[in-house]
């Protein structure tokens, strides 16, 4: 039986007077996949912020590796939603993957050679950043968590804006890691039928947690309506985990 | 031809030119990097709060404005980080703010005071040799934390939530860069004045960008267009016996619009023969 890596009892938090999260609790185990749905401004990002130590808080407790956020943050990779840069910016994908200081500095170059080769992006170190696509530019700060062997990874909306071969690609990449490296990684997503697909679990979040468990039993009809206020469903293909 | 070499005024103007031209070079290409290119001119209005202080205390001004400028930029990050209000704004709060103040205490100044236009718009006739040792000094101190913590700056400033999930302490790197710019600003009053100064912040890096393959050549060239454009600046308003500052702000815009030019020209000719 694995063991919790996130812990999350009793977590409330809000922004003055607008409760944001409403008792939250659950845990996830290591390794697990474990997919964040709800409507916009249902705490999501909130709640991310929380589990890397930028938020305190209110009430309740976040616990990583049984410690508190903040003293284990780097063993968390986050890959935003939409990294804001000014694209006109010369930075080139080697300089901005070895920003952090790591452990194997003297073998930087060809470790950095690697990584981005096994995220599909082989000679791209010289590239400009601004100058990747969106569907790359993921896949680099994918390639940046995975230099420096995160336990936790989390992704907010990692395919967002991007289309359907490099959502497919993106994903693909994120359960490749988990199952190679048993990292754990958290997603937040609005595509249902991607999280039922790559997900061991799912999180149905509206400020309070509203269900928790494998995406095949919990992803209902019922769920759905009660989570987003309207009747929608997943498409079923022939294409399963 | 090098007469200008016979004057002492001449050498320090040079040599404390060549000195904030590389302080403000390097940190022009993060403030860039920022999209804070207005911190210059904030910095750079409000510090006149602490220069009208200095005059009517009978103290040294740019010292006091030093000081004064280490909590302008402490100022402008509480503001931007601790409130909900942006960068920006932030920046044109405590710069119309302080200028006003500055301002105001003007007014109660009895007679003439002939050093203000000076401070307003520079004037290298102005620059002692107490001036060239404190922006030397200063100017070192500056620099070695930017050798020393450039990977760090250069990490928040990219990325401030992966750099803060690397372990760094964010808000260090950041009041370090914010006081350092505010510093540096000072540093260069006498030399372009309070009016002109953020140019030579900005219109360097904006340059360089033309230009730079990596963020290393990026840091590189705009130290070179900021050290070329100040000394060919302060070297033509001498033959001209133009104003040094407004002289210096006019070569680095002539240099931005030539490499413009150069840049298009390449890439028509690029584009040619593809």
């Amino acid at each position: 039986m694995a063991e919790n890596i996130i812990e999350i009892k009793n977590l409330s938090f809000s922004f003055g007077n607008y409760q944001a999260l409403d008792d939250i609790s659950f845990n996830i185990k290591k390794g697990e996949i474990v997919a964040i749905i709800g409507p916009n401004g249902s705490g999501k990002t909130t709640l991310l912020n929380i589990i890397i130590g930028n938020y305190k808080p209110q009430t309740g407790s976040v616990l990583i590796k049984k410690q508190l956020p903040k003293k284990v943050r780097q063993k968390i990779g986050y890959v935003p939603q939409k990294f804001q840069f000014d694209r006109e910016i010369p930075i080139t994908v080697y300089e901005f993957m070895a920003l952090e200081k790591c452990e194997q500095d003297n073998h930087r170059p060809r470790h950095i050679k690697k990584i981005l080769e096994q995220v599909g992006l082989k000679n791209k170190q010289k590239q400009k950043l601004g100058s990747l696509s969106g569907g790359q530019f993921q896949r680099v700060m994918i390639a940046r968590a995975l230099l420096h062997e995160k336990d936790i990874l989390i992704f907010d909306e990692p395919s967002s804006g991007i289309d359907i071969v490099g959502e497919q690609t993106i994903y693909d990449l994120i359960k490749d890691i988990n199952q190679t490296r048993k990292t754990t990684c958290l997603i937040v997503s609005h595509e249902l039928n991607i999280v039922n697909k790559y997900a061991d679990n799912v999180l149905c979040l509206n400020k309070k947690m509203l269900c928790y468990g494998k995406p095949e039993t919990t992803i209902s009809p019922q769920t759905l309506t009660e989570l987003f206020g309207i009747n929608a469903g997943l498409y079923h293909s022939h294409n399963h985990k | 031809m090098l007469e200008f070499l016979h004057y002492p005024f001449m050498w320090r103007a040079l040599l404390a030119g060549g000195f904030v031209a590389i302080l403000l070079g390097w940190l022009g290409a993060f403030i860039i990097t920022r999209r804070m290119s207005f911190i210059g001119d904030g910095v750079a209005h409000a510090s006149l709060a602490g220069i009208a202080i200095a005059i009517l205390l009978g103290w040294t001004p740019i010292p006091t404005a030093i000081i004064f400028a280490i909590f302008i930029g402490i100022g402008i990050y509480l503001l931007e980080k601790k409130t909900s209000i942006s960068g920006d704004a932030a920046i044109a709060i405590i710069f119309t703010t302080f200028m006003a103040i500055g301002v105001i205490l003007l007014h109660f100044y009895q007679g003439y005071q002939p050093e203000l236009i000076s401070y307003l718009f520079g004037n290298i006739l102005t620059i002692n040799n107490t001036d060239l040792l404190s922006i030397i000094i200063i100017g070192l101190l500056i620099l070695s934390s930017l050798f020393i913590f450039h990977r760090q700056i250069l990490f928040t400033t990219f990325d401030s939530v992966g750099a803060y999930l690397s372990g760094l302490n964010t808000t260090f790197y950041d009041l370090l860069l914010y006081i350092t710019t505010s510093v540096a600003i000072v540093l260069s009053i006498k030399l372009v004045g309070i009016v002109l100064v953020s140019a030579l912040l900005v219109t360097p890096g904006v340059t360089a960008r033309l230009f730079a393959r990596s963020f290393k050549q990026f840091i590189f060239f705009t130290i070179i267009f900021s050290f070329i454009t100040v000394i060919l600046g302060l070297i033509a308003s001498y033959y001209l016996d133009w104003p040094s500052g407004a002289t210096i702000i006019i070569t680095t815009t002539v240099v931005l619009f030539l490499s413009y030019l150069v840049k298009k020209i390449i890439s028509l000719n690029v584009h040619q023969q593809h």
